[in-house]
Order: C-alpha cells, then sequence, then structure tokens
C-alpha cells in the first residue's frame, strides 16, 4: 500500500493573557460592550468597533487564531465580507494572501453540466471571492485590532456563567490566573455552534443534524489545475458521490469527498484510505502531500431573535447552516459588520436603544433565507428517498443536454449579501450596496468604502440636486450623523462624478433622486424627488430617532 | 392551471406516453416520467401554476389508488 507523507503544521502566533486589573479587586467594573469569542464574527465586531473609535472587551479561552486541533474550517470569503475587511483596513493583506476566484463549474460523472460567473454582475472593487484558511483571516484580524489599540483583547479568558441583570450582563470569567468578575451595558455572543452562553440562558436553538457525512483532504500538489470553484454531483473517481475541489493559500488545495451515511469516520480519514481517493482522483504520477485530514457531518440551527435584552447572538452562535454556499462564516462577519455602527452610535449618544432591535429584524431573516438555501443544496446532493433520487437523475440527465435543467443542479448557491425585508426602521426593505469605484468632480478617486471609513454617518446620494435644497437639507440634519453628497450638478455640496454605473446601482434616476447609504452599506431609502424633510425624514428612521424634529 | 380540456389529440397523446414506456421496468418508467415532468415544467414556465399543479397532484384520488 502507498504511504502518505504530511507537510509540517502550521505555526500558527499565540498571543499573551495579561492579568486584568479586575482580578483580585472587590470592585466589580462596567464595561459598554463585552464581545465573547476571538473567531470571524467576533473579531469582525471588536475590528469594526474599533475602525469607529469605539472600546470593548474581547474574551477568549484561548490564545490563538485556529480551530485547535483542526485545519481552517472557512475558506471561502464573499465580496460583502471582503468590502467590510477593505472598510477595515485589512483587504490587501487578504487579496495578497488568498486566492482570487469567481468562476464555477459542477460536474456530473466526466460531464460538465452547469457554470457560473459571479463576476458578471458586480460593479465591486472586490471579487466576488476570495479563499483563505480561516486561521489567515483571524490573525490579520487580531493584529489590525491590536494596531487601531481600542480592544481590551483578554485571552485565555473563559466566561463561566453570565446573569441577565435589569440593565445589563454579569459575566464570570476564569482565567490561568483566577477568576473574577465583569458587568457589560451589552455582551455579546460570538462563541460559536456549541454556545455554553446560549445553553445557559435555554435559549432553545432548534438544531437539527444531517445524516450526510464528508472527508477534507487539504492537500498540496503540483499538478495545475484552473483557480474556479469545482464541483461534482458524482464523480466517477469518489464511487459516484459529491466532490469539492478548491484552492486555499500557499498552494493547498481543500477537496472535500462525500462519503457513504454509514460510514465509519475513523476510517474513511485513515491517510492510506484519503491518500487512495486523491490517487484515483488525480491519477498514478501526482506527487502530493497532506495538510491535514478531517471527517465531518453538518447540522444547522437558528435562534427565533437574536436579541435577548442585553444578549445580542452573532455567528454560529445565533445560526448555523449546511457548509454549501459559504453562507456561515460569511454571514457571521456581516452579522458583527451590521451590529458594529448601531453600537458605536448608540456608544457615541447619537443613537438610541431601538436602533439595536434592527440588529435582529434584519439579520434573522437573513439567516433564515440562507437556511433554506443550504437546506435545498444539501437535500439536492444527498436525496432522501428513491423518489429524490429518481428526480435529481432527471435533473442530472437533462442538464447534459438542455440549458433549462442546469439551472436545477444544485451544489450550493454562493453566500449573497441578503436582501432585509421591510422593518421600522427600512420601511421598504434594504438591500446592499457595492464597493463602487467613485471619482469626486475634480477628478480625484474614492470608492464607497473609503467614503463609509471615515466615522460612522449614514451618505446621502443625491442626483443634482439645486443650491437651495442643498443648504436647506444640511440645515434639516445638522445635528443627524450625516453626510451629504451630490451626483453631478452645481448645488455647494462635495460632489461626485455622475455616473451611469453608480446611478443605476443606486436605483436613482431624474435629477432631484436620492439614496441613502448606511454605515454598513445597505441602502436604506430611495427617494424618487427628494425634499430636505423628506430626506431629514429618511435618515431618522434609519437612525431609529423621533420622526418629528 | 388550466383544466379545462387543451390537448389537441388526447388519445394520440396518451398513446405516445404508453408507447414511450413500453419495454420499461419501473424504475426505467420512474426516470422517464422525472425527465418528461422536467421538460414540461420548463414548457409552462409559470411558478404559480406549477405549484397549483403540483399541489393538484398531490391530492388524493378515491377513484384511482395505487395498486
Amino acid at each position: 500500500m502507498e504511504s502518505f507523507a504530511f507537510a509540517p503544521a502550521y505555526e500558527l502566533p499565540s498571543w499573551p493573557f495579561t492579568p486584568p486589573s479586575e482580578l483580585g479587586s472587590p470592585r466589580t467594573v462596567r464595561h459598554p460592550i463585552v464581545i465573547v469569542g476571538a473567531g470571524p464574527s467576533g473579531l469582525t465586531l471588536a475590528c469594526d468597533l474599533a475602525q469607529r473609535g469605539v472600546r470593548a472587551v474581547l474574551l477568549d479561552e484561548d490564545d490563538t487564531v485556529g480551530v485547535r486541533g483542526a485545519s481552517s474550517r472557512g475558506i471561502c470569503y464573499a465580496q460583502k465580507s471582503l468590502e467590510i475587511f477593505e472598510r477595515l483596513g485589512i483587504y490587501e493583506r487578504i487579496a495578497a494572501k488568498g486566492v482570487t476566484w469567481s468562476f464555477g463549474r459542477t460536474f456530473s460523472g466526466e460531464q460538465e453540466v452547469y457554470n457560473f460567473n459571479l463576476q458578471a454582475n458586480s460593479v465591486s472593487r472586490q471579487p466576488p471571492f476570495i479563499n483563505l484558511q480561516q486561521f489567515y483571516l483571524e490573525w490579520f484580524l487580531v493584529e489590525r485590532i491590536l494596531e487601531l489599540g481600542l480592544t481590551d483583547l483578554r485571552w485565555k479568558s473563559r466566561v463561566t456563567r453570565v446573569e441577565p441583570l435589569g440593565d445589563g450582563v454579569r459575566i464570570d470569567i476564569e482565567t490561568p490566573a483566577g477568576r473574577y468578575t465583569i458587568e457589560a451595558d451589552r455582551l455579546i455572543d460570538a462563541t460559536g455552534a456549541n454556545s455554553p452562553i446560549r445553553t445557559q440562558l435555554g435559549i432553545d436553538a432548534h438544531s437539527s443534524r444531517s445524516t450526510d457525512r464528508w472527508c477534507i483532504s487539504d492537500v498540496r500538489f503540483k499538478k495545475p489545475l484552473p483557480v474556479e470553484r469545482w464541483t461534482w454531483v458524482d464523480a466517477p473517481f469518489n464511487e459516484g458521490r459529491g466532490v469539492w475541489q478548491h484552492l486555499m493559500a500557499d498552494g493547498v488545495w481543500r477537496i472535500d469527498y462525500q462519503m457513504p451515511e454509514d460510514c465509519d469516520t475513523a476510517t474513511i480519514s485513515q491517510p492510506e484510505v484519503a491518500g487512495a481517493r486523491l490517487r484515483e482522483q488525480l491519477g498514478p504520477d501526482v506527487e502530493f502531500e497532506f495538510v491535514w485530514i478531517g471527517p465531518y457531518g453538518y447540522r444547522d440551527h437558528l435562534l427565533d431573535s437574536f436579541r435577548h435584552d442585553y444578549v445580542f447572538f452573532i455567528g454560529d452562535a445565533a445560526h448555523v447552516v449546511s457548509p454549501f454556499g459559504a453562507r456561515g462564516g460569511n454571514s457571521g462577519i456581516q452579522d458583527a459588520a451590521n451590529l458594529g455602527w448601531k453600537l458605536a452610535l448608540i456608544a457615541q449618544g447619537q443613537a438610541g436603544d431601538a436602533l439595536l432591535d434592527s440588529y435582529d429584524a434584519e439579520r434573522q431573516p437573513a439567516a433564515r433565507q440562507n437556511l433554506e438555501v443550504t437546506s435545498r443544496s444539501a437535500r439536492f446532493l444527498a436525496p432522501r428517498s428513491p423518489a429524490e433520487h429518481t428526480l435529481r437523475r432527471a435533473v442530472v440527465a437533462l442538464a447534459a443536454r438542455h440549458p433549462f435543467a442546469r439551472a436545477l443542479v444544485n451544489t450550493g448557491r454562493m453566500s449573497v449579501a441578503n436582501d432585509y425585508p421591510s422593518a421600522p426602521q427600512l420601511p421598504e426593505g434594504g438591500r446592499t450596496v457595492q464597493n463602487l469605484p467613485l471619482r469626486w468632480a475634480d477628478g480625484r478617486e474614492t470608492t464607497l468604502m473609503q467614503l463609509l471609513a471615515e466615522g460612522t454617518r449614514c451618505i446621502g446620494l443625491w442626483l443634482a440636486p439645486t443650491r437651495a435644497e442643498a443648504e436647506a437639507a444640511l440645515a434639516a440634519t445638522a445635528p443627524l450623523p450625516f453626510h451629504l453628497l451630490a451626483i453631478g450638478g452645481d448645488s455647494g455640496l462635495p460632489a461626485l462624478q455622475a455616473d451611469d454605473r453608480l446611478t443605476s446601482h443606486l436605483g436613482l434616476r431624474e435629477p432631484g433622486s436620492f439614496a441613502l447609504v448606511r454605515p454598513d452599506a445597505y441602502r436604506a431609502a430611495l427617494l424618487a424627488h427628494a425634499s430636505p424633510d423628506a430626506i431629514a425624514a429618511a435618515l431618522r428612521t434609519a437612525l431609529a430617532q423621533d420622526t418629528t424634529p | 392551471m388550466i383544466t379545462e380540456p387543451r390537448i389537441p389529440d388526447p388519445d394520440g397523446f396518451y398513446a405516445a406516453l404508453l408507447a414511450a414506456h413500453e419495454g420499461l421496468d419501473g424504475a426505467q418508467s420512474a426516470d422517464l416520467n422525472a425527465r418528461l415532468v422536467l421538460l414540461l415544467a420548463n414548457q409552462c414556465g409559470d411558478q404559480d401554476v406549477l405549484l397549483a399543479c403540483i399541489r393538484a397532484a398531490a391530492e388524493d384520488s378515491p377513484t384511482s389508488k395505487a395498486p
């Protein structure tokens, strides 16, 4: 039997535990914002707050990045996440280290039955996707947080108990130097799928577990393959089951094999067994070395509400979906970006607590949609009955010959920035605004993310207003966190050059039309013929303030 | 969903459908039917009509229970 080599393990950074001043002090200190869990969502939230000049305490039970004993979990970062990282100042590092892609192909047997090019609908400076091992992302976030210098990062600090108070939360913490207690005005639970906080508070996550089994092989080899997402519904080199093939940083391929439901996970993850699968796929002459082998099953859960008084759930603590389409990690990152600016405005005294209800009103439906989409992919990939197998066979057979059936082939619908439903702060619902390249009237270049990286404020984009309207709108919105810009015209406002791509992406048509963009780059309002009063009212609505001036 | 007759030659259609199933075993017939359903669904192309047809097809018929 062929034997297989393993690459040396990654050397991940670790950070020191520093005993906090509360240890051994009789006084219980209260912090405005305490985040628990330094995974992608918790780190993104801490970084987003720090970028906005807002302090937070971040507690993590470990002192490094990544998941101990495992390789990378998430690998695909979607455009909306990349735009957030651009705003946070780590996008260039991610792009330099990661693998940019936009094209995906799906095969049945030897034949391609479906493909997609996500670049086609993009007007963003960021690409549709970059693949990167999750620990690199976390590493870049930690270094950026340390550079910003506003986050109290407490490693080796495990939360053992939380107690809801009438006006906050009490938190018991265990460290290598002893136990202590703090209080928080608001606690953000980013502790992941097995959240002990959620369990302790007795919140039902409505979880269910799939019987579908997969085994990841992260592997390095020299065979040149296209930098695309390839999936097989039924690969001839995996006994007719599914296979995923994706490139990550450092030349490491993630190849994910669907296994029989009744497989023995210890056996299928033995190097000899995993190596035989790879040998079958790559052919006899390709040398390869393993980086990691990991069998897994998947599960899902979804909280009914992401806010419980002063406790907020983000990322996997709030929702877990099957892995098809990269909707887990990306959704957690977007939870953080949704919550960050709201917490920042409250910290700065520019919004009231009601704004935080919109976090749940927006992100819970987004997670529900992701759960529905990923569950449909999972069901296509693991049919549950003879009838489902029959229907899938029909889809795949027709897809080989007829374009219409290709749309039914479902090996994952890639993560999107979910639209938000109509809610008190979003009367018309909300949709993402991509990171458009922009140009000031004098020709200087900028982007939407650069505009949003300055402070925490909504941006108003007004197509060719008059001078009088512009002055009245500035007066009507004067005390609010708002940056009013013109597109074209001669209003005296800071003005961007008119550009069809910009106006059509925002939905602006006639002169006088107006789009309100929130700090998380969601369009909160679109006014066909804006008046100064209507602009001020739309802004107050988006910020959950009284609509009467 | 249209339930009034629209097929110009119903007997001819039915005969062609039976002919397509001739010589097939149960699994092959099921595969054929599945492909046919998907092709016809795309001819219809109307989501509401498709969902109404699925509901109508799923209704129990008291006179023709499967054997």
